[in-house]
């Protein structure tokens, strides 16, 4: 997928961009400020959220430490449910088992519901060279795709379109001029897409949480989609991370308490949906073939890290995204990668064990720690970002400016002659640049610093060239007390004592 | 092609299973513990204790029901009787001029006897005639009638479970879908249900397990609540008993 976004390199480059589109910056404030409140509503009425959190963790982090024996387990299962299980450790590998399943089902098109594992393989691109339509169902990501752009929001992967702009899409999909009428646009969607669901020979979905003791796998959705490509297509293909694996449908209440209430403020979406293997015989709805197709890219790579194993307990509410204050402010397309948001600045890296690469997202943090608070299975996000820098660093690929700079503030530190002779240059050299008591200019090496404070001027004295008056005066101080000074702090000491010795507690304390 | 398609899912297989124990033991080693054969202890499986015990009376869940359906835009009737059923879903196909209706082939839907109430509209009775293609008579549908087999007060959701007679569509493809609630199913939590299936096993679940709580909804386009996206935009939950 090629975007105008992914263009430029750093994530300071497409938060520029974000930052002087003015609709896509209150667009993603108002969403995620509803998403948020709708959340804080939805917990605040469920009550007891701070056990759910740690129950939710529990769970996770309990599958994850027995992950081969659940994940097999799961196979197993669903195995003897008469779904093909297959198993891709890379995404060129379950792009090929996709092509593979898609060329024996003789597939002209295949419907998608909403899933990040597809739009982390790029499949709707690779499913074209072997002329296959795919198709996108979920609202926003029909838009997006009509627009060929990538998601900038885990749960409303449109947040940045306005419904003049989707209007005008639609409308050329269409042939003929639809009202920027959300009513309007959603019912053209619904009957455009209803044929494709009818036509199509795959029907292809994510999947949110898999059933390792019965081998099912839950889909959660509002709009009907995904049930739409796992009912009426013959052939089902679902793409599942390793780790979305939970023992039972009991610990799944647990899941479907936290999920929706964190993604959307909902008690429960308006489908949630289990689904054990491909139809029976006798049924006259459902999928005749079922692929399970189960992907590492990267994700075994967390296994064992102390530092990064508790990533893979996400469960993709996006309770991170709209509780950053540094994603509500640029929008999920300046990430530049699937996964925006915390939660995408730290998974990013991880999936790719490239850390040079994705680097500057870890930094599109302030480290202020509201993704773990909002995080409904307790991943410490913001102690990863730290980790991150610190891994980034010590592989050497720390910032190059900031390694020199370092380097030579030890230099001068380290010689007081040194640093004396530096300031002494310095103030000489400011002279250039300040102007009424500061400096403002945007040039040089403070123009990251300047372009929204001012940097105040040295001094005409440093603290250093006072430091020998400050010296000589402290050691008269402490030496010579005023004799009168002394006997009043001697007589308060004394009455304290007597006091402690009477029982009347000294300071209050009691 | 060479292969026929069964020989082709067979080599799948058997490609699969070999990675199985591949991507299995590279798990095991990167979690530092031999390859877990033994189901092991769950200490937190479940919702925390303190929910189990949590219980509202028969009278809590219909009020609770009732307002967390209608809050999301569903619509809901108290009704003592079939009877009353029969009479309510007559008089909305009637008032909506519903032409088509598809049910799922259930004997307290056939005793409802929606053929002769509506002698207008074209009642299909789901998966009764092997030559027909159910999607699309679901699809055509204006009316789903559907069962419930499990109900949650305290998220307001419908359970639908999928079999011969009872089609997933059912509940999916047609403009309007009717879900007939017995009472003695309504229950507090989504625990109670979730755990009949922990119950049931494997062998014994359908290939589709559905919970509805309302019509079909997005707020994909500017934030802006859109009802009836893909599946059903007017659903009634009507609570009998």
């Amino acid at each position: 997928m090629s975007t105008a976004q992914k263009k430029e390199k750093t994530v300071k480059a497409r938060a520029d961009l974000a930052l002087n589109d003015e609709f896509l910056r209150k667009a993603v404030r108002f969403t995620t400020e509803r998403l948020r409140n709708g959340k804080k509503k939805a917990t605040a009425e469920h009550g007891n959220w701070e056990e759910w959190r740690e129950r939710g963790r529990q769970i996770r982090l309990h599958t994850i430490a027995h992950l081969d024996y659940y994940l097999n387990l799961f196979v197993n299962n669903a195995r003897a449910n008469g779904v093909h299980v297959h198993f891709a450790n890379t995404a060129e590998e379950a792009v090929k088992l996709t092509l593979d399943i898609a060329e024996h089902a003789n597939a002209k098109s295949v419907v998608k519901s909403k899933s990040m594992v597809s739009e982390e393989l790029h499949l709707n691109h690779a499913l074209e060279t072997i002329g296959v339509e795919a198709v996108e169902t979920d609202l926003g990501e029909y838009i997006i795709q009509l627009a060929g752009e990538m998601p900038s929001h885990i749960v409303i992967p449109a947040i940045h379109k306005n419904r003049y702009q989707i209007a005008e899409l639609l409308s050329k999909e269409a042939g003929y001029t639809l009202p920027p009428d959300t009513t309007a646009l959603a019912g053209f969607v619904r009957k455009k897409l209803r044929e494709k669901f009818l036509d199509a020979e795959i029907g292809m979905t994510g999947c949110n949480f898999a059933i390792a003791e019965t081998g099912s796998m839950v889909l959660f959705e509002n709009e009907g989609n995904a049930r739409m490509v796992s009912t009426v297509p013959k052939t089902q293909i679902t793409l599942m991370g390793m780790e979305r694996i939970i023992p039972s449908w009991s610990d799944l209440e647990v899941m479907a308490t936290l999920l929706p209430r964190s993604a959307t403020g909902q008690k429960l979406t308006m489908y949630m949906s289990g689904i054990t293997g491909p139809r029976r015989e006798k049924d006259a709805d459902g999928p005749d073939e079922m692929h399970i197709i189960i992907i590492d890219n990267g994700r075994s790579l967390q296994l064992g890290d102390p530092e990064f194993q508790e990533l893979l307990n996400c469960i993709r509410c996006g309770a991170c995204l709209n509780a950053c204050p540094v994603y509500r402010h640029i929008g999920g397309h300046a990430y530049g990668s699937t996964y925006s948001g915390p939660i995408g600045a730290v998974l990013t890296p991880s999936l790719n064990k490239n850390i040079a690469e994705w680097d500057d997202i870890a930094n599109a943090s302030s480290l202020c720690g509201a993704c773990y608070e909002a995080c409904p299975v307790k991943i410490p996000l913001h102690d990863m970002l730290v980790y991150l820098r610190r891994r980034k660093v010590e592989s050497g690929h720390g910032n190059k400016l900031e390694s020199i700079g370092m380097q030579g503030f030890a230099t001068i530190m380290g010689n007081s002659s040194r640093l004396g002779g530096v300031l002494r240059l310095g103030k000489l050299g400011q002279k250039l640049v300040v102007r009424s008591g500061v400096i403002k200019t945007k040039l040089g090496p403070l123009k990251g610093w300047n372009t929204y404070r001012v940097t105040p001027s040295l001094p005409k004295e440093s603290f250093r060239e006072k430091w020998d008056t400050l010296d000589q005066e402290l050691k008269a101080g402490l030496r010579q007390m005023d004799p009168s000074m002394k006997q009043r702090m001697e007589e308060l000491v004394q009455k304290r004592e007597r006091e402690r010795k009477e029982g009347k507690g000294g300071h209050g304390h009691g | 092609m060479a292969d026929t398609h069964k020989q082709w899912l067979e080599k799948l297989e058997a490609e699969s299973r070999a990675k199985q124990e591949l991507f299995m033991n590279n798990i095991a080693s990167k979690l530092r513990h031999p390859r877990m054969t033994e189901k092991p202890q769950h200490p937190f499986r479940g919702a925390p204790d303190f929910w189990k015990a949590f219980e509202w009376s028969e009278e809590e869940r219909i009020k609770e029901f009732t307002d967390n359906f209608l809050s999301v835009g569903g619509h809901v009737a108290r009704l003592q009787t079939m009877e009353d059923a029969k009479k309510f879903i007559a008089d909305k196909a009637g008032e909506m001029g519903a032409k088509y209706i598809v049910r799922q082939n259930q004997p307290e839907l056939a005793d409802l006897g929606l053929e002769q109430q509506l002698p207008d509209s074209q009642v299909s009775v789901w998966n009764t005639d092997p030559g027909q293609y159910w999607r699309a008579r679901a699809a055509e549908a204006d009316f789903g009638i559907v069962i419930a087999d499990h109900a949650v007060a305290y998220t307001g959701s419908v359970t639908v479970l999928s079999a011969e007679n009872k089609g997933r569509s059912v509940s999916l493809l047609p403009t309007v879908l009717m879900i007939i609630i017995p009472l003695d199913r309504l229950k507090t939590r989504l625990g109670e249900v979730l755990s009949t299936f922990d119950e049931a096993g494997r062998e014994h679940l359908p290939a589709g397990i559905h919970f509805i709580s309302g019509p079909s909804r997005s707020s994909d386009i500017e934030n802006d609540l859109t009802i009836g996206v893909h599946g059903p935009g007017i659903v009634y939950a009507l609570l009998v008993g």
